[in-house]
Parts: C-alpha cells; sequence; structure tokens
C-alpha cells in the first residue's frame, strides 16, 4: 500500500509542471476521445443492426437481412454475439469489435467475409435459443435428429443471408448511411436533403 | 528516487526522448483519425452513384448501362404471360368478365372500356388505347384533363418540374400527349443523382401535409410502399383546375372517406339510369393493404412485389413488379414455409370467397339503380328519391372500393368483407325504399334488362360502341404517330423511348 502510494505519487508532477502536464495529457485524451467519436465507438455498445454497417464491408450481410423474415425479430447481435451472461456479451463484442476494427484498418477485409470458426457455436446456439421448441418433441423427433451432428445452416443454407455474398455483390443497396459526425450547428450551408420533394 | 525534472536535468536526451515520443504518438493518432475519416468518407461515396443525370430524367433507357440487372428486370413488366385467378399481367376485359359493370358505371367513361393493368411497361400505350380517353383530335380537345397522365410516366415530374403541377393538371389530356411518352420507370420511384427512393409525385406530399404528416420524415422501408402509394390510391380530381387530392384528409377508411367527400357534395358523375350522385373509386390499394396482416408486420409492398433476387454473383431488388403468385419463392416463402400449391390455394381462397361477395353487392346495385330508373319514370319526385339515391351513392362507393381496390381481398380480407356488407346493406335498403315508391306509383315487380354479356349491357345503357372504337382508332392512326413524332423531333432526348406496344 505504503509503496503503491508512493508509486502514484512520483507520477504526480511537481507543482510548476502541473499545468503543462494536465494540457498535455487533455491533448491526448481529448484525441483518443476524438478518435471514439469519429469511429462511431459509442454506437458498438448498443444492439442497433446499422452499427454493423458503420464501414461498409458488411453491407451486404444487412441488405440480405433486411430483405428476409429474421428482419422482424432478430438483428444483428441477436445471432452473432453470446446471450448467455453480459460479461461473455460484451467479452465477445470487444474481442470481435478489436479484430474487425484492425482488420478493416490495415484494409485487410476479404473479398468475401466468411464466419470465423470460433463463432460458429454461437450463432449455433442462438438459433436454438429462438427456435428451442422444434427439438421439444418425442425422442425421436426429426429435429433434434436432425441437429445432433451438423449445424442448422448446413441445410438452411439460405437463412438469412442468401449463399450469396461479397464486398461486391450488393452494389446498389440501399442502407441506412451513417450520418454525418459535424453537428447540425457546426454546419451553415442549407441543408439540401428535400430539395427533390415536389412542393 | 530522483524526479523525472532532476533526471532531465542530469540527462537532455531523456527529455528530448519524452518530447519526440509524445510528437510520434500524436502523428499516429492524426494517422489513425485520418484514416478513420478516410474510410468513413469511403462509406458514403461508394453509395453514390456513377452515372450524372438530370434531376428529372425521364428516358429509361439512360439508367441500363449504370443499374443493368435493375434495368433488364423492369424491362420484364412488358410480360403479359401470367395470369392467375383473378389478375396476372395479362391484359383482361373486365367488362367481358362481369357485364354488371357496364351498368354500375352508366354515364361514366369506365363503362366504355375497363381492362385490367397490363406492366407499367404498358402504362402509356394502355391510357392512349383506352376508349375511357376517347379520340382528342385536337390539343384542346376530349373530356380528359392532364391529370390522367399523372401515374403513367417518369414524363409526368420532368413536366411538372417545368411547368408546375398545376398548370399541368388544368391543360386537356391531348395537350401533353407529345410530352408524355416514356413508360413508368426509374425516375418515377428514384432520385436519378442518388438513386435513393423519392416521392416525385406531389399528390402524395400534400396529402401527407393535410394530415399534419411530414413525408420526408419516413423509413426507407415505409418508401418501400410510400413510392407505390404515390398512385395506388384513391385519388380524384379536385375543383375546376382537375388538381389531384387524395381523400385522406379524415382517414383511410370507406367511412372516413365518404364523410370527406360528403363534406364537399362531391360526386364524380350522375349516374345515367337512377340519377343518383356517385362516387368513382380509384383503387384504394395502399389505404386497404395498411388495413391487413403485412403492413402490421411491416411488410412493405416492394417485399412481395419487388422481392430480393440472386443473379450469379450479385443481389438486387427485382424490378419485375407484378403478382407475387408469380414468384411465390421469392416473395411468400421467404417468411411462410408452406408449400407452394398451398400458399396459392389460401390466396385464391381468399379472392373467391371476397369475389362472390363482391358480385352479390353488384346483383344488389345493379338492380337498385334499374328500379330507380323505373321510379322516375313512374313519376317519383325528387324529394321521394333523394334518400334512396343517398344510399344507391353508398352502397355503390363501398362496393367501388372494394372492387377497385385490385389486391384487396389479399391485402386486407376482413376490411374488404366488412366494405362489401355494407355496400349489400345499403343496396339492399335502397331497394326496399324504392318498392315502396314504385307500388306507390302502382309499379309492380320491374323486369331486369339482359345484360349477360359486355355487347348487350352497353346496348342497354345506350352506349354506340362502334363509333367510338372507330374514332379512337382514327385517333391511334393519325394523333398518337404525331405524338411519339414530335417528342422524338424534340432532340432533347438522347435515345429512343422506350414504349412497347
Amino acid at each position: 500500500m505504503e509503496k503503491r502510494k508512493t508509486l502514484f505519487h512520483r507520477l504526480i508532477p511537481p507543482p510548476q509542471w502541473k499545468v503543462p502536464v494536465l494540457l498535455t495529457l487533455g491533448i491526448m485524451v481529448g484525441f483518443v476521445a476524438f478518435l471514439a467519436y469519429i469511429s462511431r465507438f459509442h454506437n458498438y455498445l448498443g444492439e442497433k443492426p446499422e452499427t454493423c454497417i458503420n464501414c461498409h464491408v458488411m453491407t451486404s450481410q444487412y441488405a440480405s437481412w433486411m430483405h428476409s423474415s429474421h428482419r422482424e425479430t432478430a438483428t444483428c447481435t441477436d445471432c452473432h454475439v453470446p446471450h448467455e451472461n453480459i460479461i461473455s456479451k460484451y467479452l465477445f463484442k470487444a474481442n470481435d469489435g478489436m479484430r474487425h476494427a484492425t482488420i478493416f484498418t490495415l484494409r485487410m477485409e476479404p473479398q468475401v467475409i466468411r464466419i470465423r470458426e470460433s463463432a460458429i457455436p454461437v450463432v449455433q446456439k442462438n438459433c436454438t435459443r429462438c427456435h428451442g421448441k422444434l427439438f421439444h418433441g418425442p425422442p425421436a423427433s426429426g429435429m433434434a435428429v436432425n441437429i445432433a451432428d451438423r449445424l442448422c445452416w448446413d441445410c438452411h443454407r439460405e437463412v438469412p443471408h442468401g449463399t450469396v455474398s461479397s464486398l461486391a455483390s450488393d452494389r446498389f443497396a440501399r442502407v441506412p448511411l451513417p450520418s454525418s459526425p459535424v453537428p447540425s450547428w457546426l454546419k451553415f450551408s442549407q441543408d439540401q436533403n428535400d430539395q427533390n420533394i415536389p412542393k | 528516487m530522483t524526479s523525472i525534472r532532476q533526471t532531465i536535468e542530469n540527462r537532455p536526451w531523456v527529455g528530448w526522448l519524452l518530447f519526440l515520443l509524445t510528437v510520434g504518438i500524436v502523428f499516429l493518432l492524426g494517422l489513425l483519425a485520418s484514416s478513420i475519416v478516410e474510410r468513413r468518407a469511403e462509406t458514403t461515396a461508394i453509395a453514390v452513384p456513377e452515372g450524372k443525370f438530370d434531376a428529372f430524367e425521364a428516358v429509361n433507357e439512360e439508367f441500363k448501362d449504370y443499374y443493368p440487372r435493375e434495368y433488364q428486370s423492369w424491362l420484364q413488366t412488358a410480360d403479359t404471360g401470367f395470369r392467375s385467378m383473378y389478375g396476372g399481367n395479362a391484359m383482361r376485359d373486365m367488362l367481358e368478365e362481369d357485364p354488371r359493370l357496364v351498368v354500375l358505371w352508366a354515364g361514366y367513361a369506365f363503362s366504355k372500356d375497363y381492362s385490367q393493368g397490363r406492366g407499367h411497361s404498358y402504362a402509356v400505350t394502355d391510357i392512349r388505347n383506352s376508349l375511357r380517353t376517347a379520340a382528342p383530335m385536337t390539343p384542346e380537345d376530349g373530356p380528359m384533363p392532364g391529370t390522367c397522365w399523372s401515374c403513367k410516366s417518369p414524363d409526368v415530374p420532368r413536366m411538372m418540374a417545368e411547368i408546375g403541377p398545376e398548370a399541368f393538371y388544368s391543360k386537356k389530356w391531348a395537350a401533353l400527349g407529345h410530352e408524355v411518352t416514356n413508360s413508368i420507370g426509374c425516375a418515377d420511384c428514384h432520385d436519378p443523382a442518388t438513386m435513393n427512393l423519392r416521392i416525385s409525385r406531389p399528390g402524395l406530399v400534400e396529402a401527407f401535409e393535410r394530415r399534419g404528416e411530414d413525408i420526408t420524415k419516413v423509413s426507407h422501408q415505409q418508401m418501400r410502399s410510400l413510392v407505390c402509394a404515390q398512385c395506388h390510391v384513391e385519388y380524384y380530381f379536385k375543383g375546376e383546375g382537375k388538381y389531384l387530392t387524395f381523400p385522406w384528409d379524415k382517414g383511410f377508411t370507406v367511412e372516413q372517406m365518404e364523410e370527406y367527400y360528403d363534406s364537399y357534395a362531391f360526386s364524380d358523375w350522375t349516374h345515367a339510369i337512377s340519377k343518383a350522385p356517385m362516387l368513382k373509386a380509384q383503387h384504394p390499394d395502399y389505404e386497404l393493404y395498411t388495413m391487413g396482416i403485412h403492413a402490421r408486420r411491416d411488410v412493405a409492398c416492394a417485399d412481395c412485389h419487388m422481392p430480393y433476387k440472386s443473379e450469379g454473383s450479385q443481389k438486387f431488388t427485382d424490378h419485375h413488379i407484378q403478382s407475387p403468385l408469380n414468384n411465390i419463392a421469392n416473395s411468400c416463402q421467404v417468411c411462410h414455409r408452406e408449400e407452394t400449391e398451398e400458399i396459392v390455394a389460401s390466396v385464391y381462397a381468399h379472392q373467391q370467397r371476397v369475389v362472390e361477395t363482391r358480385i352479390q353487392a353488384e346483383d344488389v346495385i345493379v338492380k337498385a339503380h334499374i328500379e330507380a330508373g323505373a321510379a322516375w319514370e313512374a313519376g317519383a319526385t325528387e324529394t321521394e328519391m333523394a334518400p334512396v339515391l343517398q344510399l344507391i351513392r353508398q352502397a355503390q362507393w363501398r362496393w367501388d372500393y372494394a372492387a377497385a381496390s385490385h389486391g384487396a381481398a389479399f391485402h386486407a380480407p376482413v376490411e374488404t368483407l366488412r366494405v362489401l356488407s355494407g355496400a349489400i346493406a345499403r343496396g339492399q335498403e335502397a331497394r326496399v325504399e324504392l318498392s315502396r315508391i314504385l307500388s306507390k306509383y302502382g309499379k309492380g315487380l320491374v323486369a331486369m334488362p339482359d345484360i349477360s354479356t359486355k355487347e348487350k349491357a352497353q346496348q342497354y345503357i345506350g352506349l354506340d360502341m362502334p363509333k367510338l372504337r372507330a374514332e379512337k382508332d382514327e385517333f391511334l392512326k393519325t394523333i398518337v404517330p404525331e405524338w411519339i413524332r414530335q417528342y422524338e423531333s424534340k432532340g432533347a432526348e438522347k435515345s429512343e423511348p422506350v414504349a412497347a406496344q
């Protein structure tokens, strides 16, 4: 305890340095906050599907989900994030998010995005989380046998994203675009959004 | 331990190291920030289409190189090979299939000609061909206003941008014939600059405004229905300027619209036999759709009529707008797991029940019109007839609201049957009143004419069909080619307009 206190105290700059150090640290922290803001880090804590197309590489997945029946009841995170408890959920999100951010920043995204080995059980568990009733039939029920040795989408191949998906497979999909990071009070030009609505 | 300050005083390079480290970190953070900003911009940049078009580019072919799949599938709206039990994209002569319609619309142009619409490809061709638009031999001639073009072509928003909607509506139909040439296509629903969905017709925007709603504040999913609701709705031509107006101010139901029309004492025409002040319903498709289960589940028009489709490595919206019955796999079966036959059977079962009820309503209202005609002949007074005519107006408005909404039997079967039951009840009420009036004037049973075919029915209401057809043929032979020639010779249009024959 005593030692830690001294360690901490050693990091506190002498009085005449306090102001410049505070300023420098403030600049650095502010910069990191800015990075978090423009990369829309705060969105990643939520469940909105639009978050997953913050960077455009998953537009194809968004578009096919948006045209599927799952649109009505399940969003991205309902299937692609574990739901056992809040810790496993956010650990998974943090882990996945960091990898996505890194790969995207380094421009290493593949032309065709495929599910990773480690994410397969997550999706499978989420299928049965909602569709569990299907397996509660008599012991010899077809469904129960069906998932004994295979994954749901080994048969339901089109659910919900279809079998076609690549960075270029949905060129003209109209998906929500992220709004401008510049707050409205900083914009002095007239909003042009509704110029095409007939008066 | 020495303080950092002392360390730096002793070894100045430590100070420099700290300085350079900070510079490096800030520099790298800056690089990361610009990378993020750059890739953010990418998201919006790739969403902007390559082609540069006028805001009201009306020539559909202009888009074909940029959106080949959408364009190719849109071309298929020229297909006329599909007939379902009651609809499809084949041309069906509705008057021939159901000659009662001729009597119901006696005195109104629909009794001359009413065919089931073909695909969007034929919008311009079919309105030129229809006997309803008659045979105007000069631009100032003819029974119909420019308003009739409103839904037929992307040339309409182009012209409205040029001359304004009021001037567009108040011209004669024939006065715009050389302008409205391209069939319903890209710019009717899309903003050519961004290809985002766009409302191009003022009628819908104004209807929203009068309801206190803002059409710019709707979701993309809502837009996937609202672009259709620009046309597939109930509307009327308001006032002398024939201003296209949706009667939505009080609501979408048959009663709310009736209340709206009654408050203006509006009628589309006076019935030739019964003299009743009639309302003509114009396909309230969107309105009835909102009253059904699919709308409740937030399923948009495009979800079933323009489902997602994959072709090779591409997924895109199928622009072959058509009956989902011709594309069960991509429409119904996205959500419903039943076999195709079962789905079709279930849709037909709904339609058969609604059509059965609809025919009952027609039989009642046809008789009411004819009996009312007999009552006038017997010497009934206007005071005696007024409540009867009101009932006939109400009955037929209800029947037409349900009948003219082509998909109603599927979109909202329960509401449609409710509306039709109201039509039957009011029609019968009118007939009870009429039998009282007829017996007062010593009239017995009114003999019903033979209206078993379209020809007989049209003869009964006194239409000179050969004359109407001959005039139309002359118009199609002389005026329409002239319109097309004028449009092409303007030269402004870069390529051949698409006009399906």
